[in-house]
């Protein structure tokens, strides 16, 4: 191996700092220029920084994103977070592992190309089954399209290459200001959005708008919510309401284009006819000219989506440009701020939050007043605010798209905050899985610094604040608050013992205010409303809104928010519009890894931190996975505890060793190994975690086991006596060709492991000792011939 | 100060302290594993887990601070439920032996390892005085012995046992060659009589024992010698009969009466004995079970029953072992028993009741892989096998070749077995090892480096050492390598234990709550120096 050039690490060292704290920048800037870990590397910043061996080696390997091996030249990350697990993620390691041909118990394809790696949530679950090749995100994926999607990849990456030497990053907003604007239109460029090829379409109207001279403005917008409708364009004349356009390529996307906005000169009109008329000439059959109908807000489903809906911490969702500090303070931005420091004293203030019954929103649910009450109280000259954005939990996103959709609105929340509490320094810490939001918040903290809502004397009040972004660096545990701190001050993300809680000794000892994204995204409103209006909204217990990531079995998934009280049937059947046609909906899982499975029958409780909790789930984040009848419940239960399992710091006993073991009570379980004492044997060890476990997350971890266990106990028996209901453990099941086959072949072609025997017209076999219940014989299958028994 | 209740006490301690240094107050004793005096503690074990009433929640007590008014729940049956959950967790990882596999194998339990320990350094005395803590007739069994031991040794799956039985003999031989044998030292008289029935191997044992709890022993034998079956099953060949005499004339010079030619229940009444003697020991073989009943004894099958636990027949006061409770056994069976019931008898003498024998908690390693024993294997001898079965009297001539096998010993056996932190919890908190057990990580063998060793299975990954070297101010210090259930702990950088730890690995060693780091003693005199101060303290 070539010599490691460690003059890069003293550089790095001088740029970033050499305290204790700057271990985990200096790991990730390490990595990005080494793309791994060098031992040597390591060695050197040993020497050069107050950072110990110990405590290098402890950090690096503590996080999963940091790799001390070299890796492949692309990096595949294989989403199995919550929503991918049901959709087949598993059947998409596997088929890349075989596509790639990468040896057993390895994870880099022979020829040094790709390296495999799993990551518990990229945060785009309404896409699911999803991976991510160097940022580039395909979603929606099958085992049959894995090598197309790697042969795109590579297409692209050679395209990006040349696109990067003629300079304009993808995804800039791009404005014509030639002439007075004729429409906007917006397109939603959230990360979703992109991994559904929102750039690319962007780039094509930007491109089109340019050559035709079409005094149109390209918007980007945050998230608008529908993440199953993605790519979205909506447009907007001057007169006349807006139309919104769904599931855009940029083809379509350009017809439409010429469709509703014509350009002003005789010359471009000509042009534009011209070029229709070669390319039709060019490619006969090729009239892309999908049916271009736009989604009518009157319309059923588009209704129903955003009927029950209530916006708070997402208004104006799909309409501002997430990094236009002009448009945001046109929206009322900032003003709940500038009021707060010129009208209001911190007591009041907080007052006004504890008024409006605003609880935490990052799952446990604590009085937010109080909490700020407490830092306000703590004694000490100097306090710390953070910002929670470690949204790790699989199968909820709310935190990334508020981050990437809303970054002023966030500011804002914090600063009012820090007023309220009295600090003058705090930080977003921000899950590195996210880079879009991690840039956003980036980008939107200059701006206000440059603009004075940020810094000395803001608003000319004599209030200071300073804030900065520090990223995670792949740990699940991280999001708990102790662990956070820990994190922060460049430790393993180990949680502490509470108390003391972070509001009296947080960061490096100094009272801390600790809240989640979601709870900061709020309070401008809450301050400009008034507490009673956010307080009319919920439940007596649980006040205002909850933003959900809605995804899984549903039709319409998204991420849409709701008035708290409103029941998850609602949410379900009227937003989501229920499952697909056919199935059966089965529960909901709710609050991820810490949350629990309420079944359908309990479908018509409210959304109230309570009512939650009495059902053995709790609020959580907001990750909402609805499942149908093909969905194991054992299997979901050992998913989440394979993933809590994974995440565990190791810390405490309970949960670092009983997880492990009730894991593998399941594991045998869905294999059709369980033993009659083991339901019992795994219900007493879920009490003994529950009860022992040091933090929140050894203490919930149990959740998704004892809420299964509680309403799908009789799944449980059927797995120990050798049957999955839901034909999903692939130990217990068998795929048989029924007498609808047709001959066609089809399935035999796609078997990856040759099980199914080519010949037409005839229906097959299926080699049941080679077969490795891959699942994709029946997704290709035109006739739905092939069943699971 | 503020007041607090633990349990039952009510009481006033200075604020800031924490629960458990409170309940040292009131003699409430908590257990720890990854607590040390002066040390940030990194609360991972949690077996120090109290409950507070008021919340209903467990917490560490070592780091969680008393509040005014807490009330404190410590020796309740939930709490010891939740602590003995968490030491039986700890348990489930814990991979090795606290005794070695043929301290199990032998019905005497005898330590084994230990006498082997003590040949290897060349002190043979020292070796044939272990021996000779569990065993009465060494140089007998060490002919006569089918080597139960042996069987179960680990080595026995890779190049043939080390020769236990043989190096035993060897031992044993050289004692019984010297001019003054060994002789152990027998307590004050208790005042107490004992008469034992039966002046065989087991009734031998017994009053071996006996002796030295400072009873005294009157045997009874049916016989013109003692020795009983030793004589007639075993051939001249097999065991020269003037050792066999030697050997047993080493029992009489404690002090022991013996009556030969009477025998009890023809010639004497059993309820003579009874009635004469404190206590009664039948351990007369084999006997018809007319002759039994007739005498009031109950039997089962064709030997007389007793109280496995304590030896107790059905009358008090009066005990049987050896083949009079068993078909026929081995001869190390029955000095096995007689080593028992002397421990029963003498429970029975001093207090008029009987506990029964104490038991050895032990976690088990089990079987290893052929690869993890070549890898263990490797850190032993090399020499072959070979057990004296031919030879004649064992002497000095042979001390090389006997320190070379008995280096052959992978050491099963822990070092820490009596200062163990775990294993007296669990013991005293009544952990099952095996109720959280699953299938065995990949095993592997002790890291050795200089004195110091490493013992990955035993790890409690509790990161203790971590923290006191830090505190004890290591040149490079320990780390935690990886994270969750599979994380271990390690030196950075794969540098050697006694470059990171330095002056601190005495520290450490003294830390670790099992064995997980240890200091080798037979090489202690490589350890650098303790720093005399400051060393655990911050």
């Amino acid at each position: 191996m070539a010599e490691i050039d460690l003059r890069f690490v003293d550089e790095l060292v001088e740029r970033i700092g050499r305290s204790a704290d700057a271990v985990i920048p200096i790991l990730q800037a390490l990595q990005e220029h080494y793309h791994y870990l060098p031992r040597e590397a390591l060695e050197r910043v040993c020497q050069v920084t107050e950072i110990t061996p110990s405590a290098i080696v402890g950090v690096s390997t503590f996080y999963g994103q940091f790799r001390h091996q070299p890796v492949g030249k692309h990096l595949i990350t294989i989403c199995h977070g919550t929503a991918c697990h049901v959709k087949g993620a598993a059947y998409i390691q596997e088929a890349l592992e075989r596509h790639l041909h990468i040896p057993p118990g390895q994870d880099t394809d022979p020829r040094g190309l790709f390296t495999v790696q799993k990551v518990a949530c990229l945060g785009c679950c309404t896409l699911a089954p999803v991976i991510q090749i160097d940022g580039l995100t395909y979603g929606r994926l099958t085992p049959h399209k894995v090598p197309e999607v790697l042969q795109d990849f590579l297409h692209q990456a050679r395209q990006d290459g040349q696109q990067r030497m003629a300079g304009a990053p993808p995804g800039a907003s791009v404005k014509t200001q030639v002439r007075p604007l004729q429409a906007e239109i917006r397109i939603g460029l959230g990360s979703c959005c992109q991994a559904q090829g929102s750039a690319r379409v962007h780039q094509r109207l930007v491109e089109a708008i340019q050559t035709g001279g079409v005094p149109a403005k390209v918007k980007r917008v945050g998230c608008v919510g529908m993440c199953h409708q993605t790519p979205l364009v909506e447009i907007v004349p001057p007169d006349g309401p807006p139309k919104l356009f769904a599931r855009m390529t940029p083809e379509t996307a350009e017809e439409l284009l010429w469709e509703h906005v014509s350009p002003p000169s005789l010359l471009g009109r000509a042009k534009r006819l011209v070029v229709r008329v070669v390319d039709r000439l060019l490619q006969p059959n090729g009239d892309r000219r999908v049916e271009q109908q736009p989604l009518d807000v009157q319309d059923g489903p588009v209704c129903a989506f955003l009927g029950p809906q209530k916006r708070i911490a997402t208004v104006d969702s799909g309409q501002i440009d997430p990094l236009d500090l002009d448009e945001y303070l046109q929206h009322g931005g900032f003003e709940a701020l500038r009021r707060c420091v010129h009208q209001h004293s911190p007591e009041e203030l907080i007052e006004e939050v504890k008024r409006s019954g605003l609880r935490g929103r990052g799952g446990a649910g604590f009085p937010t007043g109080l909490k700020w009450q407490r830092v306000r109280a703590a004694p000490g000259p100097k306090k710390y605010l953070i910002c929670n954005g470690d949204e790790g939990d699989p199968g909820a996103f709310m935190d990334r798209m508020l981050l990437e959709s809303f970054p002023y609105r966030i500011i804002e929340g914090m600063a009012i905050a820090a007023y309220a509490v009295g600090a003058e320094e705090g930080f977003f810490y921000i899950r590195a899985e996210y880079p879009l939001a991690v840039r956003r918040i980036r980008e939107a903290l200059d701006q206000c610094y440059r603009r004075g809502f940020l810094g000395e004397n803001i608003f000319g009040a004599g209030f200071r604040l300073h804030l900065s972004v520090r990223e995670g660096a792949g740990a699940f545990v991280c999001g708990e608050e102790t662990a956070l701190l820990n994190s922060i001050e460049g430790r393993r993300g180990m949680p502490r013992l509470r108390p003391p809680y972070p509001a009296e000794k947080g960061l490096w000892g100094r009272p801390t205010l600790v809240n989640n994204v979601e709870t900061y995204a709020v309070v401008p409103w809450i301050i400009r409303h008034g507490a009673d209006a956010f307080a009319a909204l919920g439940t007596p217990t649980s006040k205002g809104t909850k933003v959900f990531a809605l995804a899984g079995k549903v039709q319409r998934g998204g991420l849409i928010e709701v008035p708290m009280g409103c029941t998850i049937r609602q949410i379900v059947e009227e937003i989501g519009g229920g499952v697909a046609p056919g199935r059966r909906f089965k529960a909901v899982q709710i609050g991820g890894p810490s949350g629990g499975c309420i079944p359908a029958s309990l479908a018509d409780t409210p959304i109230d931190f309570e009512a939650l909790n009495q059902l053995g789930a709790i609020m959580g984040s907001g990750g909402l996975v609805v499942l149908d009848d093909r969905d194991c419940m054992v299997d979901i239960a050992r998913y989440f505890l394979r993933f809590t399992q994974d995440q565990s710091c190791g810390k405490c006993t309970f949960c670092r060793i009983g997880t492990r073991r009730m894991l593998e009570i399941l594991d045998r379980i869905t294999a059709g190994q369980g033993r009659p004492e083991d339901l019992e044997r795994l219900e007493q060890l879920a009490r003994s975690v529950q009860a022992g476990s040091l933090c929140g997350l050894g203490k919930t971890a149990p959740n998704p086991v004892l809420t299964t266990l509680r309403y799908f106990r009789d799944e449980y028996e059927a797995h120990l006596a050798g049957r999955c209901p839901a034909g999903k453990c692939s130990a217990l099941i068998h795929y048989r060709i029924t007498e609808k086959c047709l001959g066609c072949t089809l399935c035999a072609q796609h078997c990856p492991v040759g099980a199914i025997p080519i010949v037409p017209y005839v229906r097959p076999r299926i080699d049941q000792q080679k077969c490795t219940r891959c699942d994709t014989c029946r997704q290709v299958c035109p006739n739905g011939a092939i069943v699971v028994e | 100060m503020v007041r607090i209740q633990i349990d039952e006490h009510q009481i006033e301690v200075p604020p800031g302290i924490t629960i458990r240094e409170a309940a040292e107050l009131v003699g409430v004793e908590i257990p720890t594993l990854c607590y040390a005096p002066g040390v940030h503690p990194p609360t991972s074990c949690l077996v120090c887990l109290v409950k507070l009433v008021d919340t209903g929640r467990l917490v560490p007590s070592c780091a969680t601070r008393v509040e005014d008014g807490m009330r404190i729940e410590s020796e309740t049956p939930e709490v010891h439920a939740a602590r003995r959950t968490a030491l039986e967790l700890l348990l489930s990882d814990h991979w090795g032996d606290c005794l070695a596999p043929c301290f199990f194998g032998c019905p005497a339990q005898m330590d084994i390892p230990t006498m082997l320990r003590q040949i290897a350094q060349g002190q043979v005395r020292d070796a044939l005085i272990t021996v000779k803590k569990d065993i009465v007739l060494p140089a007998i069994l060490g002919r006569v012995c089918p080597r139960p031991c042996e069987k179960v040794c680990r080595r026995a799956q890779a190049d043939g046992a080390v020769a236990i039985c043989g190096l035993k003999r060897f031992v044993a031989d050289l004692d019984l060659a010297s001019p003054q044998p060994y002789l152990p030292d027998c307590a004050l008289s208790t005042g107490k009589r004992a008469a034992i029935v039966g002046a065989g191997p087991t009734g031998l044992s017994a009053a071996w024992f006996l002796r030295q709890m400072g009873h005294a022993v009157t045997l009874f034998d049916k016989n013109e010698r003692p020795g009983g079956r030793l004589w007639t099953e075993t051939t001249p060949e097999q065991l020269p009969r003037e050792i066999l005499e030697k050997e047993l004339g080493l029992v009489f010079r404690l002090g022991v009466e013996l009556h030969l030619g009477v025998s009890v229940g023809q010639d004497i009444p059993l309820e003579r004995l009874a009635r004469e003697f404190d206590a009664v020991l039948l351990a007369w073989g084999a006997q018809e079970p007319t002759l039994l009943e007739r005498l009031g004894l109950k039997v089962s099958g064709r030997a007389l029953e007793v109280d496995r636990q304590t030896y107790q027949t059905n009358r008090p006061g009066l005990f049987a072992a050896g083949n009079a409770i068993r078909a026929k056994g081995m001869v190390i069976r029955s000095v096995a028993d007689g080593k028992g019931v002397a421990l029963c008898m003498d429970q029975f003498l001093r207090t008029g009741r009987v506990q029964g024998l104490p038991g050895h908690y032990s976690v088990r390693l089990g079987k290893l892989t052929a690869e993890e024993l070549a890898q263990w294997t490797a850190q032993a001898s090399p020499a072959v096998r070979s057990d004296w079965s031919e030879a004649g009297l064992l002497g000095m001539d042979q001390l090389e070749k006997a320190q070379e096998q008995a280096r052959r010993c992978l050491q099963c056996d822990c070092s820490d077995v009596h200062t163990c932190k775990l294993r007296r919890y669990a013991d005293q908190y009544g952990a099952d090892p095996n109720r959280f057990r699953t299938d065995r990580p990949p095993w592997s063998p002790p890291e050795r480096d200089g004195p110091w060793v490493y013992e990955p299975g035993k790890c409690l990954r509790c990161g203790l050492c971590i923290e006191v070297a830090t505190a004890a101010g290591a040149p490079m210090g320990l780390a935690f390598y990886g994270r969750g259930f599979d994380v271990r702990i390690a030196p950075p950088f794969d540098r050697p234990l006694s470059e990171a730890l330095g002056r601190a690995a005495q520290a450490c060693v003294s830390a670790c709550p099992t064995a997980a780091l240890r200091l080798d003693e037979e090489k202690a005199d490589l350890a650098l120096p303790v720093l005399s101060q400051g060393t655990k303290r911050e």
